[in-house]
């Protein structure tokens, strides 16, 4: 028989194998089941399991921690000498962390032991079924939970489970310029509202010298996290529960008033990037930052910084700061295994002794009640007042934390306010209507009803 | 008398009586053979790259694009053509293609215009050109990342570079980070940058291949610089610039690393192929919305390329 194949030919067969290879890749997610996944609640036994002899920690390293971290993986092999631990940086911040998961997720491979995970992020790992249940693991390895900051651990729990345990938790902190502050003739001391500020700003930016009396943390970071403090103190917020308030008088009021104080008083900025950065640079006597900031801002600073609670507003002068920052998870798609070693290792980096460790590094909080804080606290006393503020946080609300993309249409209605002088009940009522739009399509389908 | 008159050019021979109209196939003799297997091992590689590279996610992303998926989910529903109709009744869609127009048009005119400008003051017979071409064409093969954290060093309203200048002669810096505007116009001034070089030595070496006959010939008419750069050396130039359009067109419409590094949440600028990053993988993870807007932007890339292939090569002049 005489092989008749010449270009033509070829080509066409060839188009026909890349059609067939391109229908074979259309796998993807499943469409029998319809709908989405949650995690499943069920407890996974580990009884008999042994744990894996590798797993990788997937870290954004929050606080500049990867010493630490590497510190606290040593201990924790030379513990678990059948255990070796690959600190992997997956990302410079939870986003990219988040981003680097979620990939390996639909992917289906590579994925981590452990991974750190935000407070916007948690929830949306437990709808798509990405992460297991902790709680069969803190039982098999006697894990004290009662000993865990309750508000920092309660963060995590839904669905009567817990999902994740703290790891880099923190609260934005007052900071000021105690040399500004002193020139200027105002207490050494955080303002115990914003109205109170609003009084020394002027005298503030005529005697310092600095650009700005306060500058609000850059939006494109996490400006619906510490927006949440002013909106709470004037009675507003993002959402009461599931109920979308940011267009509530209250909100509004909020939100004008800051905006008033860059464009009418004239004395307060916007940060274009870090506002840690701007204040450890001398260019304004007050910012709002992470208690994970907080070693970075002592270090960089050439003058005496001052930290303090967060002010209140008109409505509400206690309980106005959230909690945030990054909890550590085990991912759903491992082997048990490998969950029974990512276990182990979650119980060594909670441990008061690693978590002093931890807190000592960054400035993040500790997050076990028993956490032995004496010689951090000798090191930087600073650090007490992030403590302190912990007993009068709040838990976030629904709206940033639980809704996709929820915290970047915030920031986007806040630039809109903050930095092009819109006009703030409509920009707050469109911003109701996304906010809404998202709850109906992609969270209220996957709540337990 | 009958005259003869000539046949047409485009007439077609008359076929020879007895001659079937089907053409023998060629045999497939030892050399054809041989000839094919070289052919094979030549382009099966790229066939196979380019099938599971190029059309393999290609065609996945039309299928996801049916889906109601979310990132990381296990499970997806198949939602028809739910996703593109919601793209376009949102409110997102104006603005994202209002955005992606303007970033397009802008920086495709601006390097080119500004290419073209750059490659005839690189024409010209000075001192110092060597040196010039390679600082312009430099931006070009930087990285985008780094170009990117550079000019936001440069940009940044508190202690950039520029805003400092500002401060020497009492202005405050405009907010070209925080303001969506002016952060649309930061990213084109920096796109332009770093992309003219390309567009000055393609247009550099056009300018170099033409016929210098004509041009004397002008000047011994009377024609001064600006005339003959006008009737003569633009006209000469069209193939460069249609081949220019095209890659400068598609590489502007794909845009990414730049916007990425300079306006990470998209504020302002958000074009297709930003909106379709952010959508899945900025926060929303939305992934079969997504894919919707990314076949949104192939189609769109799809005829572009069509049309400049029909209709703007018929003005081109190669000779």
């Amino acid at each position: 028989m005489t092989l008749h194949l010449d270009r033509r030919h070829f080509l066409g067969l060839a188009g026909v194998t890349a059609s067939a290879a391109a229908l074979a890749a259309c796998g993807g997610p499943s469409t029998t089941g319809g709908g989405q996944a949650t995690s499943q609640a069920a407890d996974i036994d580990f009884s008999g399991v042994k744990p894996a002899a590798k797993i990788d920690f997937w870290s954004s390293h929050p606080g500049q921690s990867q010493d630490v971290e590497k510190s606290l993986i040593e201990k924790f092999e030379a513990k678990n000498p059948g255990i070796t631990v690959n600190l992997v940086t997956a990302g410079a911040n939870y986003e990219e962390i988040a981003q680097k998961f979620q990939t390996a997720q639909a992917a289906k491979s590579g994925l981590p032991g452990v991974v750190v995970l935000s407070d916007v992020w948690w929830f949306r790992y437990y709808t798509n079924g990405s992460i297991i249940p902790v709680d069969s693991l803190t039982k098999q390895l006697d894990m004290k939970m009662d000993d865990f900051q309750q508000s920092l651990v309660n963060d995590y729990k839904y669905d009567g489970k817990q999902w994740a345990l703290p790891y880099g938790r923190s609260t934005p902190l007052f900071y000021y310029n105690k040399d500004h502050f002193a020139a200027a003739g105002v207490p050494d001391r955080a303002p115990k509202t914003w109205q109170e500020f609003g009084d020394w700003a002027p005298k503030l930016k005529a005697s310092s010298g600095a650009q700005y009396a306060y500058i609000y943390p850059a939006l494109a970071g996490y400006a619906g996290w510490t927006l949440q403090n002013m909106l709470w103190g004037w009675g507003g917020g993002w959402s009461n529960e599931w109920d979308i308030t940011c267009d509530s008088a209250e909100s509004v009021a909020a939100l004008q008033w800051a905006q008033d104080s860059i464009y009418k008083d004239k004395w307060a900025g916007v940060s274009s990037k870090e506002a840690a950065d701007d204040f450890s640079a001398g260019l304004t006597s007050a910012t709002i930052a992470s208690t994970g900031s907080l070693l970075g801002i002592l270090k960089s600073a050439k003058f005496n910084v001052g930290v303090g609670f967060l002010p209140g507003g008109p409505k509400a002068t206690t309980n106005v700061c959230p909690t945030g920052g990054a909890g550590l998870g085990i991912p759903s798609g491992i082997t048990k295994e490998e969950q029974l070693a990512a276990g182990m290792f979650l119980d060594f980096v909670t441990q008061p002794e690693s978590t002093a460790e931890f807190s000592a590094a960054t400035g993040y909080m500790p997050t076990r009640k028993s956490a032995d804080m004496k010689a951090v606290l000798a090191k930087t006393p600073q650090i007490q007042t992030a403590v302190d503020q912990l007993a009068v946080t709040k838990v976030q609300d629904n709206a940033r934390v639980f809704l996709p993309g929820a915290d970047q249409e915030m920031a986007k209605a806040a630039a809109k306010i903050l930095t092009q002088q819109g006009d703030v009940k409509s920009t707050m009522t469109d911003l109701k209507s996304t906010l809404q739009g998202i709850y109906d399509r992609d969270v209220k389908p996957k709540l337990k009803s | 008398m009958t005259r003869q008159l000539a046949p047409h050019p485009s007439a077609k021979p008359k076929r020879p009586p007895g001659r079937s109209a089907k053409v023998p196939r060629r045999r497939w003799t030892a050399r054809t053979r041989r000839d094919f297997f070289v052919f094979l091992a030549m382009a099966l590689p790229n066939l196979v790259l380019i099938a599971v590279f190029t059309y393999r996610p290609l065609f996945s992303n039309m299928y996801y694009s049916t889906l109601d998926w979310t990132l990381g989910s296990p499970t997806a529903s198949v939602v028809g053509l739910a996703n593109y109709v919601t793209f376009f009744t949102s409110n997102d869609a104006p603005k994202v293609l209002g955005t992606t127009a303007v970033f397009t048009l802008v920086t495709v005119g601006g390097s080119m215009i500004l290419g073209l400008l750059v490659a005839l003051a690189l024409n010209a017979k000075v001192r110092g050109t060597t040196f010039a071409r390679s600082a312009v064409f430099a931006p070009y093969i930087l990285s985008g990342v780094g170009v990117g954290l550079v000019w936001l060093f440069i940009f940044d309203p508190g202690y950039g570079v520029l805003a400092w200048l500002l401060r020497g002669i009492g202005q405050q810096s405009p907010q070209w980070i925080n303001d969506p505007q002016l952060s649309l116009v930061m990213v084109i001034l920096v796109y332009v940058w770093k992309n003219l070089g390309y567009c000055a030595v393609v247009y550099l070496a056009g300018l170099q291949s033409l016929p210098q006959e004509v041009m004397e010939a002008a000047s011994l008419d009377g024609a001064n610089g600006f005339r003959r750069f006008l009737s003569i050396s633009l006209p000469l130039l069209s193939p460069t610039t249609f081949f220019l359009l095209i890659t400068t067109l598609l590489s502007s419409l794909q845009a990414f690393d730049l916007i990425r590094i300079m306006t990470p949440l998209g504020t302002g600028t958000s074009t297709l192929i930003y909106e379709a990053y952010l959508q899945a993988f900025g926060a929303y993870n939305r992934a079969g919305y997504s894919a919707a807007i990314s076949v949104v932007l192939f189609a769109i890339l799809l005829v572009i390329t069509v049309l400049q292939l029909r209709f703007v090569e018929r003005k081109v002049h190669y000779s």
